[in-house]
């Protein structure tokens, strides 16, 4: 394994770090930076990994290497994040909203928490979407919610698991809008979206990044976007805010720091960032895998999780009876 | 006009693989997936992952195509730890165990690989063809399979549990009931809520299946091995000189068994969720149904080893037939190409087959291309894998116990898993003296959480109506299979069956090597 290990993180050199000068010049506090990963290889956290490192390596003169410690939905590798990591500047994490803050709120046994985490930047957010198969007989968002109000719990409407980003997004739909859904929680965005387009399920709350191959070929259509203005590749889908409903949300994915992180190391950290999310040729390849680029830096990430943490406890405090009771 | 498309990108495909670098990405390809599917507790799905990097400076065809190669060789490569050390490399050849290393023992190691060479050659092949005709049509089915239909599949699969243990149900069920509980274990699908995780984050995932395996597997093994020293070692020690493939006769004998098997294992693959650990225990059990001689199975008889071997191989192609027609991907391993595709700037996706269908039908072609290539580069590689049973039991245990470390730690890169593995290396060993079979464990454990996700959600969808698993045609026909196989398990049919057989007042011998 631990040639593997070295594979990949050759491999990483290679796909870009290369270029970068050896004596660090824009990051004083290492030559090389352990990013925890809470996720398996190749999934959608190894994805931004690979695709912010090579960029963030050539800008701060440092290589990157990953340490996957997937389980518990990212909890294992934030916990050792939070409890076991020295902010010394060698160690940071991918850190995924909302299931960042999803896992303690849900579960005491889970007992790190954001002020324990120095936040650096978010990089990228999917937002939300409604999709329904297309051959589904709700032409627009209007005759799905006549369709819940008419028989509140009758709609049955996907989601990527419990403590994902779409479950809380639609509580906080179902709040907003004073319906009721039937919820079935998918072992992830893929299974979620096959069966509304298989018809198993009314719609399924899903993310744009995800769906958007399937929208575009014509095999789902999307009923309303959770973002807060339209989006330029779906520019006939409504917002739920131009549709009377205060609900933005979507899943995000940045990094963090344990707490005390050294205040230089931070600054450096979250300027490379904000270079690389500036570079056009990082914008070009964030397009071609559908991601969409949300910089917040520093104290603004701080600001935006601790907002996000009070929705969600309030969001979770008034389901959870009724979810664990399944 | 559609289908004049297609007939292009076939041919650009086909030219396209033919190109020297991606011959050899192919052979690359090859190669390392025989090693990682060899090693217990390196999977396909992480060396497609970790080698995902590596692959962006090439072409996005030869990269794949040396991803794909990989995937479809790890699957034989896990038979040949199954059969030379009864340590299965991968899940997926678990049920390879069984005859496999019967057959090692009696002295035939090179046979029993030869088989499962053969099988997995006859396998894949099978399944690229489907993969390069009728995969637009048969992506279309997987959205027929929810969770109803798939809590049906998985209800069907339990019932091999009756078929494993043929002469002692109720250990077997003991242990199949064993399987399902220990699947329970970690967040509830539905609810979030933790289960018998005693407030240990590293059980919130559940146990993770490959651990349990290793160790259920591999310790017990080491073991026996240890502890049997090196007496009565004459059995044991196969001769590379051996003949290792089929003749032409066992060849055409091993055929009806062989396409069955791809069957399976094309249709388990397409599914999503199901993989090439559920396709070979399903061909397995269908082997061992269609077989005159079942009693034979378990001793080292052949057909248990090329059904499980064709069904595994047969899994790449159908898993890749949901990923490239519809976007879905059929297994964990196929998901990490998709991975692969998009970093590439190629969204998966409906676009693949048109857009992209160079880039795709070169894929294709190179999924068969690699079927010829692991059977030249696992006919030169096997010789050598043989001499593994000239070695000293005393030095095989041990080192057994390594590989098993080492593999427990690296799926997740978690200390703790090691313990895991340990842990079930001592119920694996337990349950060893007690004659209590581990097959059934572990289909409880590759069903589980299968059964209690679909479940869950079957529920939800049908507001609490347990009727709406029949309202499903698919679902009532699979449930249908599954109740008819119950019984069969039971004494009834043998009942029926003696009682014709009086009636006849003759008995038939049965000799299949189908």
């Amino acid at each position: 394994m631990r040639k593997l290990v070295t594979t990949a993180a050759v491999a990483l050199l290679m796909s870009g770090g290369l270029a970068a000068p050896v004596s660090a010049q824009g990051y004083t506090a290492s030559d090389d930076i352990t990013v925890l990963m809470g996720f398996k290889a190749g999934g959608g956290s190894d994805a931004l990994a690979q695709l912010v490192q090579p960029f963030l390596a050539e800008e701060l003169g440092v290589s990157f290497v990953n340490r996957y410690m997937p389980g518990a939905t990212g909890a294992i590798a934030w916990t050792q994040l939070a409890k076991q990591v020295k902010p010394d500047g060698k160690t940071i994490s991918i850190t995924n909203t909302p299931m960042l803050m999803t896992n303690y709120i849900m579960n005491d046994t889970i007992s790190y928490n954001i002020t324990e985490l120095t936040p650096l930047a978010n990089i990228v957010t999917d937002p939300g979407i409604a999709v329904v198969a297309a051959d589904s007989p709700y032409q627009t968002f209007a005759d799905l919610m006549a369709a819940a109000t008419a028989d509140p719990g009758g709609v049955t409407v996907g989601n990527s698991g419990i403590g994902g980003d779409d479950f809380f997004t639609t509580v906080a739909f179902e709040r907003a809008a004073d319906v009721k859904f039937q919820k079935v929680p998918f072992q992830g965005d893929g299974p979620s979206w096959t069966a509304a387009m298989g018809g198993q399920i009314d719609a399924s709350f899903n993310n744009v990044g995800i769906t958007y191959p399937q929208i575009k070929a014509g095999n789902l259509r999307a009923l309303v976007v959770f973002s807060n203005e339209r989006l330029k590749e779906l520019p006939d889908v409504p917002t739920a805010k131009e549709l009377g409903y205060d609900v933005a949300a979507g899943s995000s994915r940045g990094y963090s720091a344990p707490a005390g992180f050294p205040a230089e190391a931070r600054q450096q950290l979250v300027d490379g960032l904000r270079r690389v999310t500036e570079n056009p040729e990082f914008q070009a390849a964030a397009a071609a895998q559908a991601m969409n680029i949300d910089f917040i830096g520093g104290d603004d990430y701080t600001k935006f999780l601790q907002d996000q943490e009070k929705v969600f406890t309030d969001v979770w405090n008034e389901v959870k009876a009724d979810v664990q009771s399944n | 006009m559609e289908s004049d498309v297609t007939d292009s990108f076939l041919k650009i495909g086909l030219i396209n693989v033919m190109e020297p670098i991606n011959i050899l990405a192919i052979l690359a390809g090859t190669m390392i997936g025989m090693f990682v599917g060899a090693m217990p507790g390196l999977s396909a799905t992480m060396a497609i992952a970790l080698l995902l990097p590596l692959t962006f400076q090439f072409e996005p065809a030869t990269g794949l195509a040396m991803l794909a190669s990989l995937y479809l060789s790890a699957m034989y490569g896990g038979s040949i730890a199954a059969i030379l050390l009864r340590t299965p490399g991968t899940p997926a050849a678990a049920a390879t165990v069984i005859d496999g290393y019967p057959m090692a023992q009696a002295g035939h190691a090179g046979k029993a690989l030869g088989y499962s060479l053969t099988a997995s050659l006859i396998g894949g092949v099978i399944s690229s063809i489907v993969l390069l005709t009728v995969a637009p049509l048969l992506g279309k089915l997987v959205l027929n399979f929810g969770p109803i239909e798939i809590f049906a599949i998985a209800v069907l699969g339990i019932t091999i549990i009756g078929s494993l243990s043929q002469g002692s149900a109720v250990l077997g069920l003991l242990s199949g009931a064993l399987g399902l509980l220990i699947a329970m274990i970690g967040m509830d699908p539905t609810t979030g809520t933790p289960r018998y995780t005693f407030g240990n984050l590293n059980l919130f995932s559940g146990v993770e299946f490959t651990v349990a395996l290793i160790g259920l597997f591999s310790i017990p093994q080491a073991i026996r091995l240890m502890i049997g020293g090196n007496a009565d070692q004459a059995g044991r020690i196969s001769n590379v000189r051996d003949r290792m493939l089929p003749t032409a006769r066992q060849f055409i004998e091993m055929l009806p068994n062989s396409i069955r098997s791809a069957v399976i294992g094309v249709f388990t693959g397409l599914i999503p969720g199901t993989g090439g650990d559920t396709a070979s225990w399903f061909a397995y059990n269908e082997a061992k149904r269609f077989s005159r001689n079942k009693a034979a199975f378990g001793t080292g008889h052949a057909p248990g080893i090329v059904a499980p071997e064709a069904a595994n191989n047969a899994v790449v192609g159908g898993a890749l037939i949901p990923t490239i027609s519809l976007g879905i991907p059929g297994s964990s391993a196929t998901a990490v190409l998709m991975g692969g595709l998009m970093v590439h700037g190629i969204l998966p996706g409906p676009t693949l087959m048109t857009e992209y269908g160079d880039v795709t039908y070169t894929l294709l072609w190179a999924v068969l291309f690699a079927n010829i290539a692991l059977f030249v580069v696992g006919m030169l590689f096997t010789r050598a894998c043989v001499s593994v049973t000239k070695i000293p039991n005393r030095v095989v245990g041990p080192v057994i116990v390594v590989l098993s470390i080492i593999g427990a730690y690296a799926i997740n890169n978690s200390v703790f898993e090691i313990w895991l593995m340990l842990g079930f290396g001592l119920l694996g060993f337990v349950l060893d003296q007690c004659k209590i079979p581990t097959p059934p464990l572990v289909i409880g454990l590759i069903l589980g959480p299968v059964l209690d996700t679909s479940l869950e959600q079957s529920l939800l969808i049908g507001r609490g109506d347990y009727m709406i698993f029949l309202q499903s045609p698919i679902s009532a026909v699979l449930l249908g299979i599954a109740f008819l196989s119950v019984l069969q398990a039971t004494p009834l049919p043998g009942l029926i069956a003696g009682l014709f057989r009086r009636m006849r007042g003759s008995v038939e011998a049965g000799n299949d090597n189908g």
